[in-house]
């Protein structure tokens, strides 16, 4: 009885909706370097961190081959729906890279999560020609799921694509335009037309797909995804995507049976599910839930710093007083303190976001001082920009079932930033409708609590503040920084580039540093080897098996 | 003329559905949220934003959408989803008999729990029994259904490991969904019967037959069950709305893969085709049972019959 208490006292917070996660992120990653062979020579990257149902529809992958002796099914819930469909770099919905990862393959990998530290994939080796030429060999034993071999000619689709090169790609808004040229059936040259510094940790997160089939038919390409990878997908709906291992695998096949990935929006569901054994794994643990699952026997816990910023991210033009004037935009970022918001409500392995750019990121440096509650500097510095009585007032927006906490996070610095005189009031939505304010042009908000997630490459963080994106304050000075981040080959110069970038970005702050999210995922024992990575919260469940 | 009446039922009930039909598209439409805009980054360039409505076909003006999706509708296409490309059809009428398994055995338990308890309480009113049911009513109807479904789950999934805590799986998987569901639906069918019960008890056919010297149980159940059900019929009627999408909440906590559901994961989304396709689905069910509903209170019923011939 005193344990059904217990139990009961846990599960007093129900929250319906869900926690989605739409952050949406297109992949990066480092690079530089000259000659790299892949398993000799690292790039000489310097100075990264080590980083911690029923409306199925069958695809028409070919039949699996039962697995002998295999581990059975194993089942993963997922707080994010599943935003999109399979069209190959149609849209960078963080929940569809995350699946896409068990389907696809790549050509270089960085399973320590170093970004320094590439590792061969479905590229054996690689070397940069010049500024502008990478070199890849490719495996020539390596099959899609319906059977074609893969050639150097499905990378060029594929990398070409992707880049925005030969077609419409979400991706390009962080590659650079490549065109691939075929030397030989296994090896590509990717050329761009500057240097490009990010280009293995683009392609990190840039999913080769076979050339006929993206030449084919667009329904099929919309819900069949024919990769390399592990797992295959069987069956496809709207909530529920089940995968079996590729039999044909050029590793050895995975030994999960079935692997299940299902969207449940509410928190408290996935808890049920995992702790009834109806689950075997969930990903975005709620802060209320991790003492219950400390406590419960059988239950391992992967708690991660998500590469992922959370701010208030302000819209231009809507409050004219942020875009004008550098000591109103310091009063709001003094006016609250973002330590306490992280301990009590946010928790996990959330941390106060210390810079622009994530923690984990390559070359990320903390920023002195950080942003903290200083109510008198404040207000000295509204006294400063001309508006002691706080200035207009200004709406902050913040979704519900979207980032955990948030609502009751947005409320605590709403009610620190009216103590010192500002005039911000909350309105709640849900990440739709927030959106929608965010760029119609009817729009009434000012700042919105969202996220930005990257692969760890600081390209990608940086180039949510860049021109290419709504964000864009008009700082060209900024602006040229994300370019010569992008373009700076050689590591000492580009982490310089990013140290300037960021004690940039801190003192002009056009927008408001919150806190970097935390990543907890829950599994039961049995389930072994699952890669939990901080980079666009990474979930691989290869080579992860089930024991008895 | 019964015909004429059947065909003009007919002509209501498509009426209605296109009503329906037509609110939800419209309501879903000026509701904010860019479905477009779900699939990108927050701030990704408009030319992006563009090509993704082209591809989904939100492109187009809201009348043509509108044009478009009725005559598709009218040949049984009823789109394709923006979350992954699978048939609406196909998902909504996979979720359906999931909606309807669990409202068919709610409505049947919580009928004959009506009749039931609502006779008992009202053989003897004010007695003790009667009481006891009137409180039972009173804290069943106080009692929330999010609440009720996780101390269930809480007690008989992780507790005593009686039944799964989610998913539909097996006569099991029903007892916590449906027992939420009967808790939450039968307060006001036994209240309802009840009171049904003390009225026809006090009628002057039923006294007269307990003067011819009938047995009060005969009076009791031959003539009383009929005519204080008819009410009940037309309540569980109404009722199947709630149960069929909008037993949301309980369809959320237990991962019922019904329409209710699907309509709510849609929602975030803004999956317009799948909600769409889920509250047709739904509206063309909900007249269906409706109007067989009324053609049995016209048989429990003969005067209804005749009046409306």
């Amino acid at each position: 009885m005193r344990d059904l208490l217990n139990l009961g006292a846990l599960h007093r917070r129900i929250v319906l909706p869900a926690v989605l996660c739409l952050v949406v992120v297109a992949c990066q990653g480092d690079t530089a370097g000259t000659t790299t062979t892949a398993g000799a020579e690292t790039p000489d990257t310097t100075a990264a961190p080590a980083t911690t149902e029923p409306d199925t529809t069958e695809t028409t992958a070919p039949p699996a081959t039962e697995a002998e002796d295999g581990d059975g099914e194993v089942r993963f819930l997922m707080a994010e729906n599943f935003w999109a469909d399979w069209v190959p770099y149609s849209s960078t919905a963080l929940s569809q890279k995350r699946l896409e990862r068990q389907i696809y393959d790549y050509l270089v990998d960085f399973p320590s999560g170093d970004l320094s530290q590439p590792e061969p994939s479905l590229a054996t080796s690689w070397e940069q020609i010049d500024d502008t030429t990478w070199e890849f060999t490719i495996r020539d034993d390596v099959v899609f799921h319906d059977g074609q071999p893969m050639t150097a000619a499905d990378v060029k689709a594929s990398v070409e694509l992707a880049s925005g090169f030969s077609g419409e790609s979400a991706y390009a808004l962080t590659w650079a335009p490549a065109e691939v040229e075929i030397v030989d059936d296994y090896t590509v040259r990717i050329i761009t037309e500057e240097p490009f510094a990010p280009m293995l940790a683009e392609l990190w997160w840039t999913p080769i797909v076979s050339a006929q089939w993206l030449e084919g038919d667009e329904g099929d390409l919309a819900t069949t995804p024919n990769g390399t990878g592990p797992f295959r997908l069987v069956e496809d709906s709207v909530n529920v995507k089940t995968m079996e291992p590729n039999p044909d695998y050029w590793q050895e096949p995975a030994t999960i049976d079935t692997l299940v990935w299902e969207f449940i929006q509410d928190p408290q569901t996935r808890l049920d599910a995992l702790l009834s054994g109806d689950a075997h794994a969930i990903d975005r643990v709620p802060p209320e839930h991790l003492e219950i699952l400390e406590a419960e026997g059988g239950i391992e816990l992967v708690g991660v710093t998500g590469i992922e910023s959370v701010n208030l991210f302000v819209a231009p033009g809507r409050l004219p007083i942020w875009d004008e004037n550098p000591d109103f935009r310091r009063a709001v970022n003094l006016s609250f303190d973002r330590g306490p918001l992280v301990e009590n409500l946010v928790m996990g392995a959330s941390a106060p976001a210390g810079s622009f750019l994530p923690t984990n990121t390559l070359f990320y440096q903390e920023q002195e001082p950080p942003f903290a509650a200083d109510p008198e500097g404040a207000m000295a510095a509204l006294e400063a920009a001309g508006v002691p009585d706080g200035g207009p007032p200004f709406e902050i927006w913040v979704a519900e079932g979207f980032l955990p906490r948030a609502v009751p996070v947005v409320e605590a610095m709403v009610a620190q930033m009216q103590g010192i005189g500002l005039n911000p009031t909350v309105v709640t939505s849900d990440v739709a409708g927030l959106i929608d304010d965010a760029f119609s042009e009817t729009g009434t908000g000012a700042m919105y609590h969202l996220s930005w997630a990257t692969a760890g490459d600081p390209n990608q963080a940086a180039s949510v503040y860049s021109s290419a994106f709504a964000w864009y304050f008009g700082d060209e000075e900024l602006d040229a920084m994300i370019a010569e981040g992008r373009t700076t080959l050689d590591p000492a110069e580009r982490e310089q580039v990013y140290a300037d970038l960021q004690a940039h970005m801190w003192e002009q702050a056009w927008h408001v540093p919150l806190y970097n999210s935390d990543f907890t995922l829950a599994h039961v024992s049995e389930l072994e080897g699952i890669l939990v990575q901080p980079h666009v919260f990474r979930t691989d469940f290869y080579p992860a098996s089930l024991s008895d | 003329m019964r015909g004429r009446v059947l065909l003009i039922r007919l002509g209501q009930m498509v009426l209605v559905v296109l009503a329906v039909v037509t609110i939800a598209f419209f309501v879903l439409r000026l509701a904010t949220g860019d479905p477009a805009r779900l699939v990108n980054p927050p701030g990704t360039p408009e030319e992006i934003i563009t090509q993704t409505r082209e591809r989904i076909g939100t492109d187009k003006p809201v009348a043509i959408q509108y044009v478009d999706y009725l005559w598709n509708a009218a040949q049984g296409d009823l789109g394709t989803s923006f979350r992954g490309a699978q048939s609406v059809a196909n998902a909504v009428f996979g979720a359906l008999p999931n909606t309807l398994s669990l409202a068919g055995i709610t409505i049947v338990i919580s009928a004959t729990l009506a009749v039931a308890l609502g006779a008992l309480a009202a053989w003897r009113p004010g007695s003790i029994l009667d009481r006891g049911v009137l409180v039972w009513v009173a804290l069943a109807q106080a009692t929330p259904a999010f609440w009720l479904a996780v101390l269930l789950v809480l007690i008989f999934s992780l507790n005593l490991r009686w039944f799964p805590a989610i998913d539909m799986a097996g006569w099991r998987s029903f007892v916590l969904p449906v027992t939420t569901l009967v808790v939450t639906l039968s307060p006001i069918l036994i209240r309802t019967s009840r009171q049904s019960f003390i009225e026809t008890l006090r009628e002057d056919y039923i006294k007269a037959a307990r003067a011819r010297g009938l047995p009060s149980w005969r009076v009791f159940a031959v003539h009383g069950v009929k005519a204080a059900s008819l009410p009940l019929v037309t309540l569980i009627g109404l009722q199947l709305g709630f149960l069929l999408a909008g037993a949301v909440v309980v369809e959320a906590i237990f991962n019922w893969p019904g329409i209710g559901k699907l309509i709510l994961d849609s929602l975030a989304s803004r999956d317009f085709p799948m909600i769409q396709g889920g509250i047709l689905v739904a509206a063309v069910v909900f007249v269906v049972l409706n109007f067989v509903v009324d053609m049995l209170y016209a048989v429990l019923d003969p005067r209804v019959g005749a009046a409306r011939a």
